[in-house]
């Protein structure tokens, strides 16, 4: 399951999602969110899910690889879907001893299951298409006025790239380590909680000491080429917004107007 | 003066109790003094643990001497109040291509460090251009380092300190994880960087055959220099080099036993060529220039000693083994992402058997689908297509305990130090028996048996195994596996990252796990020489197809394809093959240095 998760894995193609201003992407990623929220229509949902395929088509992201991401934090969505079919009080559509199935709760299961499901794959579009750098460049500039109260957003930004980068290579590792284990006759599968959770060690520690000395080895290289933060640093390509960037803009703001009108007359 | 000078530098950690109070010192440099002019290739030979890494780390001040100095352009390193401009004139790359890496594409990465010193942004794009164009990597410059070889990485870090615009690159064992064509091409630019470039370059390494093509080399022994000079004035100090435990290039090994034969007059010999020519003045000297005469005599001399040995050997194990097959392998095929578009096949078609008592090795390029054949010999994957036999069994049927597999059929991974979790050592190895259901006292005893097969002797069975050097390390963890008492033991790249005196220590108790206990053994190797020397069939792999399957000498004949598919033979074939090829011996397919002095 480790390795399904796509979030933060950069898809490369080339299309003119991949070439926005990362600025622009957060923001657009921002507002879709929290329009999901404000407006919680099923047209709206409707419209909010038409937008987001556009987006899918193109940016060329092959489908699959969006959904993947999604299978990760399916059980997640099911529960909390599920804790809403139960306990919504209502019109009962359904009995069985204590377990009452109300229409209203069956309408805000099935909300919340569109609202999660649009969520991630709007966020795992993000880092789908942006990578990293860009990402964390796009989350230095856009929240760079958090340094007057102190903040360090270089700082920050550079770890968040560093761990994007490294998540891959640390998944290899665990999934390495798990086989290595497993050839030595561990068995993960059978047992009790404690049994089970027992059985980790065996592969936390080796990954825990393999992360440390990564970072320490990364640390290293990082010093060895000057790195001293963010301070009289530059850009191989500083952000910059072009005629699309402004496009994206229009876009988001006439998506926003359309849902907002939707609000007012039909919600 | 030369651009790194370094005067009485000194260097000492603090060794702390478990109470995390100073109890002494540990001097890991001792009085280095050295000078290196501008533009020359420095080679870093000794152990592991001879302190080559710190002393590196001084030269790009990382690291600052305890006493004396280090001098980079006349500067001192420890009086200098902006370290960055020490550590732009002196690039570093280090062993591990992944974690030196930061940017998350090939572009990003070589303009990390530009970055990082202010450069303005269309100078960085140009400087990093002009990098990538330099050590071949242009075309990758969009792409995602998580998608390039090991080879390729390492010319990737070696373009983002050429970024720096640096007039010295310090790289720290570059090869030791790379298979051989990536080898090849970092070595080759580390040449040409020298040659074309004028860039002074230092590098540490175990391997003496690169160490060959430095101007001058020195040894470190205990953090101490102990030899400083020319490969060839260092090499002659033939006693002093088998003392400090290291070997000899192959050439000259080979020259040196042939003049202790009286074979021929020098033995200073570094390449293929100079040994040719030496060898041809030895022939023509003695009055046998004339070639067919040579042929007769060896014919008439039947055979050389050492091959029939080891003929009779083969055969009367041949014989021992009668055939059974403990694993067979029959079209197997394996898949990575089926029904995906990223659908990758890592092995087609794989028609295999293993008997008893074999020592196999695999050989093939990083990617040619080693990993994923052997994880398929002890079930650790499903094949995609194909049946896979064992003890005649097939291991897809129900019944079949999959489990007992795992223990049957070992596999260590590569690095396997890196799976030690337990306190201490002994518990580590225990580990693998007590999982198999062995009693806590059987399984102690079967632990510490396995930990003497390989060496550990029983004062190191109550540390901890992370207090241990490297290779102890990595015969801990060796003895995990082999405690659970496989029939088959499979190692992926056992060898890698040894010193020659670890290495060949690991691989004689491989070897004798073999004799005494009657063990199979198969090793994944990219060390030909290793290869040559221990084992007795090769499995070539390319492009996840077994190419060839068969005793060692026969898969080292085929020198031309092996070399197609980014493999080598070892250096002693080349040689025998040129001799050959000009008429001096009979035997081109010799591959070991003793079959080698033999037939001379």
């Amino acid at each position: 399951m480790l390795r399904d998760i796509t979030l933060g894995q950069y898809y490369q193609a080339d299309s003119k999602i991949h070439k926005l201003d990362p600025r622009v992407k957060i923001l657009s990623v921002f507002i879709y969110i929290v329009m999901l929220f404000v407006c919680d229509s099923f047209i709206a949902y409707a419209f909010s899910a038409l937008a987001l395929a556009m987006v899918i088509c193109i940016s060329k992201v092959p489908f699959k690889y969006i959904i993947r991401g999604l299978r990760a934090v399916f059980v997640l969505m099911m529960i909390s879907a599920l804790f809403n079919a139960f306990f919504t009080p209502g019109k009962i559509v359904f009995e069985f001893y204590f377990i009452k199935i109300t229409q209203e709760g069956l309408i805000k299961t099935i909300q919340i299951g569109i609202r999660f499901v649009l969520i991630i794959i709007s966020s795992s579009m993000l880092t789908l298409t942006t990578t990293p750098t860009n990402l964390t460049d796009g989350l230095e500039k856009s929240l760079g006025f958090l340094n007057c109260i102190k903040i360090p957003v270089h700082e920050i930004a550079m770890m968040m790239s560093i761990a994007l980068r490294f998540i891959p290579i640390l998944m290899e590792e665990t999934n390495k380590i798990i086989k290595a284990q497993t050839a030595r006759g561990a068995d993960f599968e059978t047992g009790g909680i404690i049994k089970k959770a027992k059985s980790m060690i065996p592969i936390l520690i080796p990954l825990f000491i393999s992360a440390l000395k990564r970072a320490n080895d990364l640390a290293t290289a990082m010093d060895a080429r000057c790195y001293c933060g963010g301070k009289g640093r530059t850009k191989m390509y500083p952000l910059k917004y072009k005629s699309r960037d402004y496009a994206a803009y229009l876009l988001l703001g006439l998506f926003i107007a359309v849902l907002i009108v939707e609000k007012i007359f039909v919600g | 003066m030369g651009i790194i000078k370094t005067k009485n530098l000194n260097y000492r950690v603090k060794i702390k109790n478990d109470n995390n109070e100073v109890t002494g010192y540990k001097t890991i440099l001792d009085d280095i003094n050295i000078n290196v002019k501008n533009g020359e290739f420095i080679a870093i030979l000794g152990q592991n643990g001879s302190g080559k890494s710190t002393f590196a780390k001084h030269l790009n001040a990382l690291l600052l001497p305890n006493e004396g100095s280090v001098f980079i352009n006349g500067e001192d390193t420890s009086l200098v109040d902006e370290l960055w401009k020490i550590r732009k004139q002196c690039g570093m790359v280090f062993q591990n291509p992944d974690n030196q890496i930061v940017g998350v594409t090939v572009e990003e990465d070589v303009g990390f460090g530009p970055e990082n010193i202010g450069m303005p942004s269309k100078k960085i794009v140009k400087t990093v251009n002009h990098a990538l164009e330099k050590v071949g990597m242009s075309a990758f410059k969009k792409k995602s380092p998580n998608h390039l070889s090991g080879g390729q990485k390492q010319r990737v870090a070696i373009a983002s300190s050429l970024a720096m615009k640096p007039e010295c690159i310090v790289l720290d064992e570059p090869t030791a994880m790379l298979d051989p064509k990536g080898r090849k091409d970092v070595l080759d630019l580390v040449k040409q960087l020298n040659k074309e470039e004028k860039m002074t370059i230092i590098l540490i390494t175990h391997h003496m055959e690169e160490a060959v093509s430095a101007d001058k080399i020195f040894i470190l022994n205990d953090g101490k220099p102990v030899i400083c000079g020319t490969p060839r004035d260092v090499f002659l100090k033939i006693d002093e080099i088998r003392s400090l435990k290291l070997e000899l290039p192959q050439i000259m090994e080979l020259s040196y036993r042939l003049y202790q034969k009286g074979k021929i007059s020098r033995y200073d010999m570094l390449d293929v060529d100079e040994f040719v020519a030496q060898y041809k003045e030895y022939v023509i000297k003695n009055n046998m220039g004339d070639i067919k005469k040579i042929r007769q005599s060896k014919n008439d001399n039947i055979k050389p000693e050492g091959l029939i040995e080891k003929t009779i050997q083969l055969q009367s194990e041949a014989e021992r083994r009668v055939e059974t097959d403990v694993l067979q392998l029959k079209n197997v095929s394996y898949s990575y992402d089926i029904g995906t578009s990223m659908e990758n096949k890592a092995v087609i078609g794989a028609d295999l058997s293993i008997k008893e008592k074999e020592f196999i090795g695999i050989i093939g390029h990083t990617g040619s689908g080693k990993s994923t054949l052997i994880q398929l010999m002890n079930g650790l994957i499903k094949p995609s297509e194909g049946e896979i036999y064992f003890r005649g069994k097939n291991i897809a049927e129900k019944d079949f305990n999959k489990r007992q597999l795992h223990f049957s059929v070992g596999l260590v991974f590569q690095y396997p130090e890196s799976q030690l979790f337990e306190e201490t050592v002994l518990s580590d190895v225990m580990y693998g028996p007590l999982n198999k259901g062995y009693e806590k006292e059987q399984a102690e005893e079967i632990a510490k048996k396995s930990l003497k097969s390989l060496g550990i002797d029983e004062e190191y069975f109550d540390k901890s195994p992370f207090d241990l050097s490297g290779g102890q390390k990595r015969r801990v963890a060796i003895a995990g596996v082999i405690a659970m008492e496989p029939d088959i033991i499979i190692l992926d790249e056992p060898t890698a990252g040894l010193d020659p005196l670890t290495k060949d220590r690991l691989l004689e108790s491989l070897k004798s796990l073999r004799q005494n206990k009657g063990k199979t053994i198969i090793i994944v190797s990219h060390s030909m020489e290793d290869v040559a020397n221990y084992v007795e069939r090769v499995i070539v792999i390319n492009e996840g197809r077994i190419v060839f399957d068969d005793a060692t000498k026969q898969v080292f004949k085929n020198i031309d394809e092996l070399e197609k598919m980014g493999l080598a033979v070892p250096t002693v074939t080349y040689v025998m093959r040129k001799l050959k090829n000009e008429g001096y011996t009979e035997y081109g397919d010799v591959i070991t240095i003793e079959e080698a002095v033999n037939v001379l």
